[in-house]
């Protein structure tokens, strides 16, 4: 185990054992809004491979979290069975989409391609996710409702099952990022990046286009549907909603406007996806200077929008790939004033 | 032993045929050299032995094995391995990381256990990084290992193309115009550099270049591509003084002997520039592809700007119409000062820039296109003179100009220029892909121009006719004004034209020295010696003449006289 590595697990377990213990002492709906946050950093962290490292540009995120969610929800509701069986074959299903949805992207490229994957996105979203042809995957109208459900055999009632689906997930998507972050440094991650960098210089330097790129969408959709797989659980029932189309161009903005080569920005991205909008809700009415203002929901993607424009003129890497400059560069600054080497690798 | 045979490679795009059955053999331990002018489908044939193209007809064989239907990351596990003209380098990765995936790739390393830094990985890694450090030393890279490949300029770019091919143990190396932007002397070292790989590395190469002395000097034995078609091959020695290669170069001799240029009106010498460019160097990103070019253009006057490719021509022309910023020097206008400005305000001065491709807009008719002068103008422009001009625009007034032939595009491009009453225009690669008859009929437009009191700087492949039509002439070479003077003389000189394309380079160290454009050169010696010598030999002659308070020709003919002597 080379010491980066060693650096790499004790971040994660520290950010896990302090995230961990964030929502404990909150209500029930800070709790539901912190298992929702990892939900969508699941997808988010599916854009990072995707966009961030291989450079393939998806608006259908949402759409594979949504098949994670559905498969979740069928095999608990209709077969009972161990709940982190029915996240496998969430998994699963989701994976084999991504399979499918990435064949188009061996011809396309760019603007194309993102018009292909937002076609698949509304296909499953006005199609699949709400017609009766459907019903055996989707439930009907009312979808699947969870009210119970085991994991590893023990069973999760409604009054401890938000904290444990919330320390579950918490702990799968630091195992799933410093997966990634190793990957991104790995020679698979080079081969990603270089897919990236110039496709052409790519497949003529013998890296096989068709094989990575697949698996590039194969993984990336798997990511995002194990974090919708557990959207049952967190939110006790699955409708059509949350995995709608607008929910993958939310992914596509905030991924951007985060940073989308990097996986903390995921999980940053996926808290102000997760929190931002409730706490408007809650907070967003009142009176100021003895005008009434209501700040509703709709506040949250005028938000966004404006941001997303903010970030793109001042910090082009995304919030979090900014920070991560600055931070470098004021270190070997200091670094270079007390005539100490530091290594910035 | 035949190590790659390509039989009848036909490759078409739309009803263009870049490639019309070409064969080609090359042996093991061979350079081969592949030359031609532009469009002569060089990049052409060289995705299609990568795979980056599929021919619409004709085979490749390597080593036995048909290539056809292969997929490019599988002939480059056969051992085929490219750069590129235009660079693919992975900016994001450090050169060291460049190397290490073409290494990888062709090992089949194990996503998973790569992701997981499992020992096999681990170890399969340190062994590629290992390699990949020796290959930069040989390549003199050393001290790049650990940078960005993107913050490299561009010459350094170029070997590590070269070195990250070497990486994937190639048994062929294709070289894509490895020479692009490097000056002589790099250009030298890189033909070193070949000689070294091939021994040390035991790879066959091809190579495409336009710089002809890097190709006469590395390669066994060159073919030469012509629209499509193999024109030539042979020795080296045997195609530098093949006439139709010459020609393919130059164009054909034209029928106008140098003795009848009475037709040229003499330009008002004694006339204030037009145009005064001083001393301008510029360039994009890490690159600088002009170092110190000054030039003039008067009024009326026809100018051609000639030399070979990626000699700096239409970096030029960008840094005078405003299209890219130059880094030094300054270019006045009609006595105005434009150095920076941006490019439509110098063309609201009436210095009108048809540049490479013609920057028309090809969903728009011939009349609109020309109805959109009106707009730059500021007031309605009648334009019916521009079919006066052209007639053949006329019957296609309604036709979109994408469907256009390039020649009738070219026409349009001119038309719409001499509409705004420019001043002066700058036509970059008139005649690029045309055919002779419309080339001919082209240059008579650019007499109709002078006529009408338009000055024109030209930037031209076909040199006969260039200097046919032209006042004076400026020959480039290496990002810098190597010789100029009066078409005429130019004309008469036929092989010192054809040298700079064709690498004949000055056997004695410097013939004589001049600065290009005539000042701070003696003008007695312009006419006495002919002006060629390299840029840094120039720089220095200068920097003498400067110490020593003498003018520069003065230096230099006793700089001659010491080498006559010995």
């Amino acid at each position: 185990m080379t010491s980066r590595l060693m650096v790499r697990v004790l971040v994660t377990l520290v950010a896990f054992a302090v995230l961990a213990r964030i929502p404990v002492g909150f209500d029930v709906g800070f709790k539901f809004d912190s298992g929702l946050a990892v939900i969508w950093a699941f997808g988010l962290l599916s854009l990072v491979l995707l966009t961030g490292y291989v450079g393939q540009i998806s608006l259908c995120q949402a759409t594979f979290a949504g098949v994670g969610a559905y498969a979740a929800g069928m095999m608990t509701a209709t077969f009972h069975v161990d709940y982190i069986v029915a996240v496998a074959v969430g998994v699963a299903a989701a994976f084999a989409l991504g399979i499918i949805v990435g064949l188009p992207a061996l011809r396309l490229h760019g603007i194309t391609l993102a018009i292909v994957t937002l076609g698949i996105a509304l296909v499953f979203d006005r199609y699949v996710f709400q017609d009766h042809a459907f019903e055996w995957f989707t439930g009907g109208t009312g979808g699947w409702s969870v009210r119970e459900a085991s994991m590893f055999g023990l069973q999760m009632d409604s009054s401890k099952h938000l904290m444990a689906a919330y320390v579950v997930l918490l702990a799968l998507f630091c195992l799933v990022g410093l997966l990634m972050v190793n990957l991104h440094d790995s020679g698979a991650g080079r081969r990603f990046r270089a897919i990236r960098d110039s496709e052409l210089a790519a497949a003529t330097m013998g890296v096989d286009l068709t094989r990575y790129k697949l698996l590039a969408f194969g993984m990336s959709a798997a990511i995002a549907g194990l974090g919708g797989a557990f959207y049952p659980l967190v939110a006790g029932n699955v409708s059509p909603q949350p995995f709608w189309l607008f929910t993958s161009l939310q992914f596509a903005a905030i991924a951007v406007l985060m940073g989308v080569r990097y996986v903390p920005a995921a999980a940053l991205g996926g808290a102000f996806m997760a929190f931002v909008p409730d706490v408007l809700t809650r907070f967003g009415h009142g009176s100021l200077f003895g005008h009434q203002y209501e700040i509703s929901y709709d506040w949250f993607q005028i938000a966004v929008g404006v941001l997303l424009i903010v970030q793109l003129i001042a910090l082009p890497d995304g919030v979090w790939g900014d920070l991560r400059h600055r931070v470098r560069h004021a270190r070997s600054a200091v670094g270079a004033l007390g005539g100490r080497r530091v290594k910035v690798a | 032993m035949t190590m790659l045979r390509v039989r009848d490679m036909t490759v078409r795009f739309g009803g263009i045929v870049a490639l019309d059955g070409i064969s080609l053999d090359l042996n093991r331990g061979e350079i081969l050299g592949l030359i031609g002018p532009n469009g002569a489908g060089k990049t052409t044939l060289f995705n299609c032995i990568s795979g980056v193209i599929h021919p619409d007809r004709g085979s490749i064989f390597f080593e036995g094995h048909s290539l056809v239907y292969a997929p490019p990351h599988v002939r480059a596990r056969f051992g085929i391995a490219r750069t590129f003209q235009n660079l693919q380098l992975w900016g994001s990765m450090t050169v060291e990381e460049n190397l290490v995936v073409p290494m990888d790739a062709l090992g089949r390393r194990n996503t998973f256990s790569d992701a997981l830094y499992l020992p096999f990985s681990t170890y399969a890694e340190r062994a590629s990084r290992e390699r990949a450090r020796a290959i930069l030393h040989v390549l003199e890279l050393d001290r790049h290992a650990r940078t960005l490949a993107a913050d490299l300029p561009a010459g350094i770019q170029r070997r590590v193309e070269i070195a990250r091919a070497l990486a994937m143990r190639p048994r062929l190396l294709l070289l894509d115009e490895p020479a692009a932007g490097l000056d002589a002397q790099e250009t030298a070292r890189l033909a070193e550099l070949l000689h070294a790989v091939r021994q040390r590395f035991h790879v066959s190469m091809l190579l495409v270049d336009h710089d002809m002395s890097l190709v006469l000097r590395v390669c066994d034995y060159v073919y030469v591509l012509d629209f499509g078609k193999l024109l030539a091959r042979g020795q080296p020695s045997a195609i530098r003084s093949d006439p139709k290669v010459i020609a393919a170069y130059l164009g054909e001799e034209s029928k106008q002997s140098t003795g009848e240029t009475t037709t040229v009106v003499a330009a008002p010498k004694q006339a204030a520039p037009l145009l005064e460019v001083k001393q301008v160097a510029a360039g994009y990103g890490g690159l600088e592809v002009i170092r110190d070019v000054s030039l003039q253009v008067r009024p009326g006057e026809v100018v051609a700007c000639i030399g070979a490719n990626g000699a700096g021509k239409t970096t030029t022309l960008r840094a005078i119409s405003g299209m890219i910023h130059p880094r030094r020097g300054r270019v006045m206008f009609a006595g105005i000062e434009v150095t920076g400005r941006t490019a439509e305000r110098i063309s609201k001065l009436g210095l009108i820039h048809i540049p490479e491709g013609r920057g028309l807009f090809p969903r728009l008719t011939v009349e609109d296109t020309l109805r959109l002068v009106s707009n730059t103008a500021g007031h309605e422009v009648d334009i019916t003179p521009a079919f006066q001009l052209f007639p053949k625009l006329r019957e296609r007034r309604r036709q979109l100009v994408g469907t256009l032939s390039g020649g009738e595009q070219q026409m349009v491009a001119m038309a719409r220029a001499i509409l705004s009453r420019p001043r002066l225009v700058m036509i970059d690669e008139m005649s690029q892909g045309l055919a002779p008859s419309v080339v001919r009929q082209l240059f008579e437009i650019i007499r109709v121009f002078r006529d009408e009191g338009i000055a024109v700087l030209l930037v031209e492949q076909f040199v006969e006719s260039a200097l046919d039509v032209a006042d004076r002439a400026y020959v480039f070479e290496h990002g810098s004004i190597v010789l100029s003077g009066a078409a005429v003389d130019l004309r008469s000189d036929r092989k010192l034209v054809a040298g700079s394309y064709l690498g004949t380079a000055v056997e004695t160290p410097a013939m004589a020295a001049a600065d290009g454009n005539g000042h701070r050169v003696d003008p007695a010696l312009m006419e006495i010696v002919s002006v060629r010598v390299p840029a840094k030999v120039k720089r220095a002659l200068e920097q003498r003449a400067e110490a020593e308070g003498r003018p520069t020709g003065a230096v230099a003919i006793e700089l001659l006289e010491k080498v006559d002597r010995q």
